[in-house]
């Protein structure tokens, strides 16, 4: 079985449709206007509460996110499971050293507890894939209404095992702790008890994943400290990418807020917590600029 | 009467004027409303799905592109969420033009509940006309407005299976499918 597979083939029957976070960029329009609402809206905030009008219709499309992000965060722990060997594991070192890879090379080798963690987590991916279909069910979603974006098992496909702690573990499984806080507080205020009881149960495991993510990240880094840094650098990357351009931050603008409080109990510090407020505002700003430009644009183009 | 869609073509996004058009002839005709002429205006510098419909001399329904969106396909035209963002307006109009409406408020003065309940009269008119509706999802908006309970499914299967109403039968079935201690 190969190592480190790409995120283009990624197993899907044709009701998916993949997009990347290039083409989602691409995008000129947004929702993140500077323009007064038109007459009959009643929308303060973009934040995804009930009293939103068009609240069903994007808690539907949020679920069907958190669906396609299940399944990729399934993907992404398998594949840790299996991209790296124990220091131990003479057997898969032949078996890699025949493939080409440098002999005696252990570098990318992590413990044997970390990878038994990552089967843990991806049983519980396998659970939550099973969840988000039913919830998605029950709010009158279809598997594959919503263009699927690939960017988090992009983020998974690090071939240095430290990044992926990182970049899934923390960026990836803490952006998951801010959307399933957004939906179960949705479920809580428009009295929907399956959507509540069933975040609340995935939130909790996603704080053992984060938490699971924070303490190896630590341990195997414990004598590197470059390589702690680069990992934790890559972390502000890819939680700067999974922003979404602003739609996950402290802002009001944004429907996703950012869940301070489970991301303490998830092993983050107050420091890489203000950090992660940052780098979700620029991105946010980012975005609405980039917006600003392209709308400009397109409008000259329809001037001419 | 005529249909008239403004723009005439799209730069952010890859809708045909063409098609649309189209689906809003058929279903004006349908509706019966065609001795009224109906504009269309379509906002494509957002995807949000926004749809306002303004009842006059003319009919001018203003749609923001999300609402004609393919959600499979980004910034794609369907035909089915362009009939049913369509369809529900257009049904509200003709109600409102019906006579039975008169007391109704205007559409940006409507509660949440209220809103619920027409839209969930209007689509289940719109799959009897042969439009692909999900069921499931009007009944979860209508359960997000009036409660998680068998009172109000009751009352959402009895606003998607009748035609006819008028605002007041609309309006009482929304204000009893909320329970008197919620």
């Amino acid at each position: 079985m190969r190592k480190y597979f790409p995120v283009d083939e990624l197993a899907r029957d044709q009701r998916f449709n993949q997009v990347t976070m290039r083409d989602r960029m691409a995008d000129p329009r947004s929702v993140l206007s500077d323009r007064p609402e038109s007459a009959g809206a009643r929308r303060g905030s973009n934040r995804l509460v009930p009293s939103r009008p068009d609240a069903s219709g994007a808690a539907r499309a949020l679920m069907h996110g958190i669906f396609v992000g299940e399944i990729q965060a399934l993907e992404g722990a398998g594949r840790t499971c299996h991209d790296f060997r124990t220091a131990g594991d003479s057997a898969r070192r032949d078996q890699d050293e025949s493939a080409g890879l440098p002999p005696g090379d252990i570098s990318d080798a992590i413990p044997f507890a970390l990878k038994l963690d990552m089967a843990r987590q991806a049983w519980d991916e396998a659970r939550h894939v099973e969840i988000s279909v039913k919830l998605s069910d029950w709010m009158g979603g279809e598997i594959g209404e919503f263009a699927e974006n690939t960017v988090l098992f992009q983020a998974a496909c690090s071939t240095d095992p430290v990044l992926r702690l990182a970049g899934v573990n923390r960026a990836l499984e803490g952006l998951a702790i801010d959307v399933f806080t957004t939906m179960k507080e949705f479920g809580d205020l428009a009295g929907d008890p399956f959507l509540e009881f069933c975040e609340d149960w995935m939130l909790a495991d996603e704080v053992t994943h984060v938490k699971m993510g924070s303490d190896w990240l630590r341990r195997v880094t414990e004598n590197d400290p470059d390589r702690r840094k680069a990992a934790l650098e890559f972390q502000a990357v890819v939680d700067k990418l999974f922003s979404y351009g602003g739609t996950r931050s402290d802002s009001q603008e944004s429907p996703i807020g950012l869940a301070r409080r489970f991301r303490e109990l998830a092993g983050f510090t107050d420091a890489e917590v203000e950090g992660i407020a940052e780098v979700s505002l620029a991105a946010l700003n980012e975005r609405k600029a980039s917006v600003a430009k392209m709308q400009a644009a397109a409008q000259q183009f329809t001037d001419a | 009467m005529s249909v008239t869609l403004t723009p005439a073509s799209f730069t952010f996004v890859s809708f045909d004027a063409a098609v649309i058009e189209t689906i809003a002839d058929d279903l004006v005709r349908s509706l019966g409303l065609h001795t009224h002429p109906v504009a269309i205006e379509v906002d494509e510098t957002t995807p949000l799905a926004r749809v306002q419909i303004e009842v006059g001399d003319t009919i001018t329904i203003r749609a923001e592109s999300g609402a004609f969106e393919d959600t499979r396909k980004p910034r794609q035209l369907s035909e089915t969420a362009t009939a049913t963002a369509l369809g529900r307006v257009l049904l509200r109009a003709r109600d409102r033009l019906s006579g039975g409406f008169g007391e109704a408020p205007s559409d940006d003065q409507l509660s949440l509940a209220q809103m619920a309940a027409w839209e969930s009269y209007s689509v289940g008119r719109l799959e009897r006309l042969g439009i692909t509706a999900n069921q499931q999802r009007w009944r979860y908006n209508f359960r997000n407005r009036h409660g998680f309970h068998d009172q109000s499914d009751a009352a959402f299967d009895q606003l998607w299976s009748s035609e006819g109403l008028t605002w007041a039968e609309l309006a009482e079935i929304s204000r009893a499918a909320v329970p008197a201690d919620a």
